[in-house]
């Protein structure tokens, strides 16, 4: 795959629901950990992308 | 021998089927649901990984230390490194073969070091710490 995007968003579920099934016992609470931590990624991803933009590559 | 020792006993294997396989160390402790679940997710980060390009040189020496640790956080996934390598994935001298391969290294890293959290989580289970 040659998105960043699509590459990002499969890393964070992936990791994501790991760490929820390994940090969480019950259904409800790996569900909105795992939502959580998904959300965390890839907002975190995006404002530090945005935050390099005005340096040179 | 009591419950206490039953519980060591059960660990050293559970840990050692978590290091070989990710999941499979729950899968003995009869977490058939969550080994499967990461056995999945492990399993589909190193999958995508490997079909991104990620580079699988086994690399042992003190030399080049960041490489070392690199190549050690790919190892820790078990034998899906090992069967990888053997089918002739990652192995390659040219350095760079797409333009994802740096998503495939970190895939495959990751992984492996999600597999040693896993490792330890069966442990917790085995000597009781985690219900």
């Amino acid at each position: 795959m040659a998105s960043h995007l699509a590459n990002l968003l499969l890393f964070s579920a992936l990791v994501s629901a790991v760490f929820a099934l390994l940090l969480r016992e019950r259904t409800r609470d790996r569900v909105r950990f795992g939502l959580t931590a998904f959300g965390a990624f890839v907002l975190s991803a995006l404002v530090v992308g945005w935050a390099m933009y005005p340096f040179p590559g | 021998m009591d419950v206490a020792e039953r519980r060591t006993a059960a660990a050293v294997p559970a840990c050692l089927f978590a290091f070989l396989l990710p999941g499979a160390g729950h899968l003995y402790l009869r977490r058939t649901g969550k080994g499967l679940l990461l056995l999945g997710a492990v399993g589909a980060l190193f999958v995508f990984g490997v079909a991104m390009d990620a580079r699988l040189h086994m690399y042992i020496g003190l030399d080049d230390p960041l490489s070392l640790l690199r190549s050690v956080a790919q190892m820790a996934i078990g034998i899906p490194y090992f069967v990888a390598r053997g089918l002739g994935f990652g192995f390659d001298e040219q350095l760079v073969k797409s333009v994802a391969h740096e998503y495939g290294n970190t895939f495959t890293e990751v992984g492996g070091l999600l597999n040693v959290l896993i490792a330890l989580d069966a442990y917790d289970i085995a000597v009781g710490r985690k219900p």
